[in-house]
């Protein structure tokens, strides 16, 4: 057990404290997944990153580095804003990309492009599988939000790895008023994303798209900001024309949060997920 | 904002990551409540605290350092491991007491004095507020709600010293370690397990390990029925009630945070009147935190 450079991240934000945080542990090459998993349990964050070198096929293909994902439950191939987050701390700590702009991260999942724009980084969203939900358990998770069938303008299960139900809602104030009963979500084992769309959410200066994303079954009864769910949404969304390819999401306001993610989809149909982050804890941990 | 010194130190451990996690701001000066609170939510830690320098009547009382102390949404007058925690971050960044060995922590509840013995700290039991056995629906309600017979609680008692825990002996410790509460049963309610490690029928006999209870602690979480790893609060409560009862000798250990993955180790020594609450700390991350 050694001091290791340690950084806490705060992702979609770049004021400390409005977003999601991170713990991201450096040089941990020689660590055990054990001995990873002890740690993420015990900072208890909703997720904890350990950089190491790309492995041999990774580097041939052109990783910049290696990071392994734990949530204080287990090991995860991909999540996004760990992804964000971990690549920030990576450049924080003086590291450049083989190429300027462009960060190859090779992680659980293979190797995932990010892309950085000024104080921006952005993941090209993960393939996405969706279907139509089940109108049953449709029907329980609208009435463990507390709404009517009516409110409900769009709804899409939502699979890339993280499994969400995604519901579009007529408006924002509803969706920054709901009070889930988390229990009886918990119960139907169900992660629900709710989204509503501005008309003018094509204008990014400011936030047109408001996201909660309530994750009961995974222990976490809401998520200040979530990678994964925003870019299955953006996915849906964009592909059914219910929002522009580009648009500025707010998320965590009813937690006290600040986040933003900025989406847009490219012209080979990419869509990318972005955000800022921010060290707010730079030292040294003990592992 | 500016960087101000940071510590997250481990309690009720001398392994890093088998205890309790404490976040520490060692200069906490200039910063609002509302600054701490949030940072204290954004740590998604049970506590974070914030070290200031004492208020004139504090220092004029002998206090070395003042700390506010908050968890997830409100600010707490006194919590037993974040003083630990607090004391220890404050040692390790160089400073020391005006009485060797003996510290004075200004806290919301006042003046609290810790007891250094080497490596480990120890805090003053606060007084309870409520003793006394449980109302039997009470118990009948815990009994349900951790899944055990009636007559496996051998003992209950309030064991409310600011936190409003209700105590419940059970037969052994391996009893305490199988138990899967019923949240819905137990909802509202501060329920503090605890369990004989050494001999069955001993009062207070410890086990190879020198242990001589189990104990666990489940509260009202933001998703239903949370455990705590290792609790300063209960445990203080719970050695007054075992040893004022007879239950427990002068001086013993407890083991909790077992069911969690950890190994705490709480070191109770009564002194006269007094009882203390010691244990180890360490600390597992230090740098500078951007506040």
């Amino acid at each position: 057990m050694h001091a290791r450079p340690f950084q806490q991240i705060d992702v979609f934000s770049h004021r400390p404290g409005d977003g999601n945080p991170l713990a991201v542990v450096m040089e941990a090459g020689d660590l055990g997944a054990a001995e990873m998993q002890r740690f993420a349990a015990w900072t208890n964050l909703s997720e904890t990153t350990f950089l190491l070198p790309p492995t041999e096929a990774g580097r041939a293909g052109g990783a910049d580095y290696r990071v392994r994902i734990f949530t204080p439950g287990g090991e995860l191939p991909f999540a996004g804003h760990p992804t964000l987050g971990t690549c920030h701390a990576w450049l924080h700590a003086g590291h450049r990309p083989r190429e300027a702009g462009a960060i190859v991260q090779e992680c659980g999942l293979g190797l995932v492009r990010i892309r950085q724009q000024g104080g921006t980084l952005a993941f090209a969203a993960p393939p996405l599988r969706r279907s139509a939900p089940n109108p049953a358990l449709l029907a329980l998770v609208t009435g463990a939000l507390g709404l009517r069938p009516q409110q409900i303008l769009a709804a899409q299960l939502l699979d890339n790895g993280p499994r969400w139900l995604g519901l579009l809602l007529g408006d924002a104030p509803t969706v920054l008023g709901l009070q889930p009963d988390h229990a009886r979500l918990k119960d139907l084992g169900q992660a629900v994303g709710v989204v509503h769309v501005a008309p003018t959410a094509g204008d990014t200066q400011s936030p047109g798209v408001t996201v909660r994303a309530f994750a009961a079954p995974m222990g976490n009864p809401e998520d200040p900001v979530t990678g994964s769910l925003n870019a299955s949404l953006a996915q849906w969304l964009i592909a059914e024309g219910l929002a522009p390819r580009q648009y500025l999401v707010a998320q965590g306001e009813c937690l006290g949060r600040a986040g933003r993610v900025h989406i847009s989809q490219d012209d080979d149909g990419q869509v990318w997920v972005g955000g800022q982050a921010v060290t707010c804890i730079e030292g040294r941990a003990l592992l | 904002m500016r960087t101000r010194p940071f510590q997250q130190v481990d309690v009720f451990t001398a392994t890093p990551y088998l205890g309790n996690p404490l976040a520490v701001v060692l200069d906490g000066e200039g910063l609002g409540t509302e600054a701490m609170q949030q940072f204290t939510n954004w740590t998604n830690l049970s506590e974070a605290t914030f070290v200031l320098p004492p208020t004139p009547e504090g220092r004029a009382a002998g206090a070395d350092y003042r700390v506010r102390i908050f968890c997830p949404g409100r600010e707490l007058p006194f919590a037993g491991h974040p003083t630990l925690g607090t004391c220890h971050a404050w040692l390790q960044a160089g400073n020391t007491p005006r009485a060797a060995g003996r510290i004075v922590q200004e806290c919301g509840v006042g003046l609290v004095p810790l007891r250094q013995d080497g490596e480990r700290l120890a805090f003053a039991a606060p007084p309870l507020i409520k003793s006394g056995p449980l109302a039997e629906e009470d118990v009948q309600r815990i009994a349900r709600g951790l899944g055990v017979a009636r007559a496996d609680i051998l003992h209950h008692a309030w064991c409310d010293n600011g936190p409003n825990w209700r105590g419940v002996l059970l037969r052994s410790a391996e009893q305490v370690l199988g138990l899967k509460p019923d949240a819905a049963v137990l909802a509202g309610l501060d329920v503090g397990v605890v369990g004989p490690r050494g001999k069955v029928g001993v009062a207070g006999a410890s086990d190879a390990e020198g242990i001589a209870f189990e104990v666990r602690a489940f509260f009202p979480g933001n998703n239903g029925l949370a455990e705590d790893p290792v609790t300063g609060s209960l445990n203080a409560a719970l050695a007054q009630w075992l040893i004022g009862a007879g239950l427990a000798p002068a001086r013993y250990v407890a083991s909790q945070g077992t069911a969690l993955g950890r190994a705490g180790r709480v070191h109770v020594a009564q002194d006269g009147a007094q009882i203390w609450i010691g244990g180890d700390s360490v600390t597992c991350m230090a740098g500078e935190v951007r506040l």
